[in-house]
C-alpha cells in the first residue's frame, strides 16, 4: 500500500495538503516528524469536530508533538498557520495584489531590457531582480544597452553575448543583495532562519566569540540538544563484559541446555558502572566572558537531566554555581546572579589559588569517580603554582579534561597552554561542533 | 467508546482531567495507538493506566521499568527448572529420547507482562511505567511490540496480539526517549493542576473534606509550586495525602501553624523544609490564606 493510499480524508483534500505544509514548517523548527506522524494527525482529525478549533489543535498536538519542549514552537506555528477566515482572506488578497505587482514589474522590466526593439531572453527571476534594483542601477544598465545598441558595427548576432553580460550582472546583483540581507538579518537579530538546519550548521562551526546576539536562540537550541545527548551517555551505566559481573545462573542454565543441563559455559551479569560524577569548572574571567555565557547555558541544560553534576566558576576565587543551576529559575536569572553577584565575573585569573580553594573547601566533590572538566583559555597568573595545584587535583580525581576555547592555531603563542597541555588532556572547543565532539566522544 | 462516554467514565471513577487530556486519551483509544504520558512525579500518569483499566473493565498489566530490564523479565522466559527436571526424569526413567521442541513448547513458557498483554483473551491495559528508566536497548526492543503488537520468540515464532492492548507509557523525563519510541505514540504532557482543578480532585478523592479546607490546601500547594527553589514540588499525590491527614485530624480549615506542623507530608526533603521555614514560614501561609479574597475564589470552586 502506498503512502498516499494510507492517507485518509481523500487524496485531493486541501486539508491533507495544508497539513503536509504545516508539518514541513514544524520540521523547520526542529520537530522530528515523518510521514507516520502526518498520517496519525490526519487520522486523529477524522475523529474530532473540525469546526472546533480547540479540539482540532489538541488532536494535532497529540499526534505531532512528542515533547513538552516543542509545545511553544507548535503553538506559535499553529496560531500563525491556521487562522480565522477573515485573516486568511486578507492574506489571499495581499498575495494576489503582490502577484499582480510582480507581474507588472516583470512587464516593465521586459520593456526596459530590449535590444534592437526585441526583448532579451531573460527569466522571470532575472526580470524580478532587475525590478528590485535601484533606479540608478537600472538607468546604468539601460544606458549600457542603449550604447551597445547604437554603437558602430553592432550586429543582431551580438544578442546572445549581450544577454550573457546582462544575466551575469543581474546574478552579481542578486548574490550581493542576498548577502546583504543575510548580514542584516543576523546583525539586527530579526531571527530569520533560526532553527533551520543550514543556520544551525553555520552556528555550530562558528567561533563562539563571534556568535551574534541574533544567533543566540539557535545556539541555545543546539546547546540544549548537546546537553541531552551527553546526559544519555552519562546516565548509561551498564557494560557487558566477558568476565565482568556476578554469575547469572538463569542465562548459564539456558546457554548450557544443549549439554543436557551440565554447565560448561558460565554467563555473567553485566557489570554496573558506577555513576560518573562530573565537576565543571568554568573560567569567568574577562578574557572568557562570551564563552562562559555559553558554558553556563550548556551546564543548565545538563543540570536538568544529570543529577550528579556540580558546577563551579572561577577567576581569582572559586564559586559554587550548583545551587543556582538546580534552582531551575531560567538562564537569565542564573546569568544575572552569576554576572551581578559574582566576585569573579570579568576579573583576572588565578588558576592556582582557585584550584587550591576548590580542594580545600569542597573535598567531597573530588574523589576517584569525579571527572573534572575545566573550561579556560589557560591565561593565568603564577603558572607554576597553577601547575602544582593541577597535579594535586589530578591525583585526587579520576580524570581532568581541559576545554580550551582558544583556536588551536593560536595555542603555540601561549606558554601556559603548552605547559598545561603537557600535564592534562586538552581539547579545543571554540565552536559548538568542537564542544559536542569532545563531550560526546571523550566522556 | 465516544468522547462523551469517556468523559462521563472519567468523572465516574473520580479522575479529574481537562479537555486536552480527555481528547488525547480518546484519540489514543480510538486510533489504537500507545499513549506516552510525561510530567512531573505525582501528577497522575500511572493513575491514568489504572483508571483506563477500571473504565474498560479489564485487567491492568503493569511493567515497571528499571535499569537493566531485559526481555526475559518483560516478555518471556523459559522455565529452566522444569526443563531440567524433565531432562533428568527422562534420563532416569530411560524413556524415549526427548526432542528440543518438546522442551521449548508453551508448556515451559513463563509469560511476562508484555506477552501476557498480547496473549490476553480480553483487551488489556498495558502500563509501561517509567519507561525513561530502562536502557535504550530495551526501548528499541519495545518498538516491535508497540508498532505491530506482536513479539518474536525464536523457538516458537511470531505471536500476534489476540486483542490490541491499550498501552500507556509513562516517563518522568529523566532521560530523552528515542524518536523511534515517541513516533509510535500519541503524546500527552500532564502538568500540575491549577488550584480550581486541584480542589475538584481533592473533593473527588477525599470524601467528606470540608469545602474550605479543600480550597485552602489547594491554594497553599499551588503557591508552594511557584517557588522555583524547591527541589521537589508537592505533587497531587502529596496534596491528597496531606488533605487525608488533615481530615483525620478533624481539621476543617488551615492556619500557618498547622501547615508548619504537617509540612513533612507535603515537602519530602530536609532542604525543602528548611527553605519553607526560612522563606515562607507560618506567616507566609497566613498571607496566602488571607489573599484568597475572603472566599471569592473559594465560592467559584464550590
Amino acid at each position: 500500500m502506498s503512502i498516499m493510499e494510507k492517507i485518509p480524508l481523500g487524496r485531493d483534500s486541501h486539508l491533507t495538503d495544508n497539513l503536509a505544509t504545516f508539518v514541513e514548517l514544524l520540521r523547520c523548527e526542529g520537530l522530528p516528524l515523518g510521514t507516520t506522524e502526518l498520517i496519525d494527525a490526519l487520522q486523529a482529525l477524522e475523529r474530532v469536530d473540525l469546526s472546533d478549533r480547540t479540539a482540532f489543535k489538541i488532536a494535532l498536538r497529540a499526534a505531532l508533538v512528542k515533547s513538552q519542549r516543542d509545545f511553544a514552537a507548535f503553538n506559535r506555528i499553529f496560531d500563525h498557520f491556521f487562522v480565522d477566515f477573515d485573516v486568511y482572506q486578507n492574506r489571499v488578497e495581499q498575495s494576489d495584489k503582490y502577484q499582480q505587482e510582480q507581474q507588472e514589474q516583470i512587464s516593465l522590466a521586459d520593456r526596459d531590457l530590449q535590444f534592437k526593439g526585441e526583448s532579451l531572453q531573460l527569466s522571470d527571476d532575472e526580470l524580478k531582480q532587475y525590478s528590485s534594483m535601484t533606479q540608478d542601477e537600472r538607468d546604468r544598465l539601460q544606458e549600457f544597452l542603449h550604447k551597445t545598441e547604437t554603437g558602430k558595427n553592432v550586429e543582431p548576432r551580438f544578442r546572445p553575448l549581450l544577454e550573457n553580460v546582462v544575466k551575469s550582472h543581474l546574478r552579481y546583483c542578486r548574490n550581493r543583495d542576498s548577502e546583504a540581507d543575510y548580514n542584516k538579518a543576523s546583525g539586527e537579530g530579526d531571527g530569520a532562519g533560526s532553527g533551520s538546519t543550514s543556520t544551525d550548521q553555520n552556528i555550530r562551526e562558528k567561533d563562539i566569540e563571534a556568535v551574534r546576539s541574533s544567533e543566540m536562540p539557535s545556539a541555545e537550541h543546539l546547546l540544549q540538544q548537546l546537553s541531552r545527548k551527553l546526559a544519555v551517555k552519562i546516565l548509561r551505566r551498564r557494560r557487558v563484559g566477558p568476565r565482568s559481573g556476578a554469575l547469572d545462573l538463569r542465562r548459564s542454565i539456558r546457554d548450557n541446555m544443549r549439554f543436557g543441563g551440565v554447565i560448561f559455559n558460565l554467563k555473567r551479569r553485566p557489570k554496573r558502572r558506577s555513576k560518573q560524577q562530573i565537576l565543571l569548572l568554568c573560567d569567568v574571567s574577562a578574557s572568557m566572558k562570551q564563552y562562559s555565557t555559553f558554558v553556563i547555558h550548556f551546564m543548565m541544560g545538563l543540570q536538568d537531566v544529570v543529577r550528579n553534576l556540580s558546577c563551579f566558576s572561577f577567576a581569582e576565587q572559586v564559586e559554587n554555581l550548583t545551587p543556582e543551576l538546580k534552582g531551575r529559575s531560567g538562564l537569565q536569572h542564573v546569568l544575572e546572579s552569576v554576572v551581578r553577584h559574582s566576585k569573579n565575573w570579568g576579573g583576572g585569573t588565578n588558576l592556582g589559588s582557585s584550584l587550591e580553594e576548590l580542594s580545600r573547601k569542597y573535598p567531597d566533590y573530588l574523589n576517584a569517580k569525579t571527572t573534572v572538566i575545566i573550561v579556560s583559555d589557560t591565561r593565568t597568573v603564577s603558572i607554576d603554582r597553577a601547575l602544582k595545584a593541577l597535579e594535586k587535583l589530578d591525583d585526587r580525581v579520576k580524570r581532568i579534561i581541559w576545554l580550551n576555547p582558544l583556536p588551536i592555531e593560536r595555542w603555540p603563542d601561549y606558554r601556559s597552554v603548552n605547559i598545561i597541555a603537557s600535564k592534562v588532556e586538552m581539547w579545543p572547543c571554540n565552536t559548538i561542533a568542537q564542544l559536542e565532539e569532545v563531550l560526546t566522544g571523550r566522556l | 467508546m465516544d468522547l462523551n462516554t469517556l468523559r462521563k467514565s472519567f468523572e465516574k471513577v473520580g479522575y479529574i482531567c481537562d479537555e486536552s487530556t480527555l481528547l488525547t486519551v480518546f484519540l489514543a483509544l480510538d486510533l489504537q495507538k500507545p499513549i506516552l504520558i510525561e510530567g512531573a512525579p505525582g501528577v497522575g500518569k500511572t493513575e491514568m493506566g489504572k483508571v483506563l483499566a477500571e473504565i474498560l473493565q479489564t485487567d491492568l498489566i503493569r511493567l515497571q521499568c528499571y535499569e537493566g530490564l531485559d526481555e526475559t523479565k518483560a516478555l518471556y522466559e523459559w522455565n529452566y527448572q522444569r526443563q531440567l527436571l524433565r531432562i533428568q526424569m527422562n534420563r532416569s526413567l530411560e524413556e524415549e529420547q526427548i526432542h528440543e521442541e518438546d522442551l521449548f513448547s508453551r508448556e515451559y513458557l513463563l509469560e511476562r507482562p508484555l506477552l501476557r498483554a498480547i496473549q490476553a483473551e480480553k483487551q488489556a491495559v498495558l502500563l509501561i511505567d517509567e519507561v525513561d528508566k530502562c536502557d535504550p536497548e530495551f526501548e528499541a526492543f519495545l518498538f516491535e511490540v508497540l508498532s505491530d503488537f506482536q513479539v518474536s520468540i525464536p523457538e516458537l515464532g511470531t505471536i500476534s496480539a489476540k486483542h490490541i492492548p491499550v498501552v500507556v507509557l509513562t516517563s518522568n523525563n529523566e532521560r530523552e526517549l528515542s524518536d523511534g519510541l515517541k513516533r509510535r505514540c500519541l503524546y500527552l504532557y500532564l502538568d500540575f493542576p491549577e488550584a480550581e482543578k486541584e480542589v475538584r480532585i481533592i473533593k473527588a478523592k477525599v470524601p467528606g473534606v470540608a469545602d474550605r479546607l479543600s480550597w485552602e490546601t489547594a491554594r497553599v500547594v499551588s503557591q508552594l509550586r511557584r517557588h522555583e527553589d524547591l527541589r521537589k514540588k508537592p505533587s497531587i499525590a502529596e496534596t491528597l495525602d496531606w488533605v487525608r491527614a488533615l481530615v483525620a485530624l478533624n481539621r476543617s480549615r488551615l492556619d500557618g501553624k498547622l501547615v508548619a506542623d504537617t509540612l513533612n507530608l507535603l515537602l519530602k526533603t530536609h532542604a525543602d523544609q528548611q527553605y519553607f521555614n526560612k522563606e515562607i514560614g507560618p506567616d507566609g501561609v497566613e498571607k496566602i490564606l488571607k489573599s484568597t479574597d475572603d472566599g471569592g475564589d473559594m465560592r467559584r470552586c464550590q
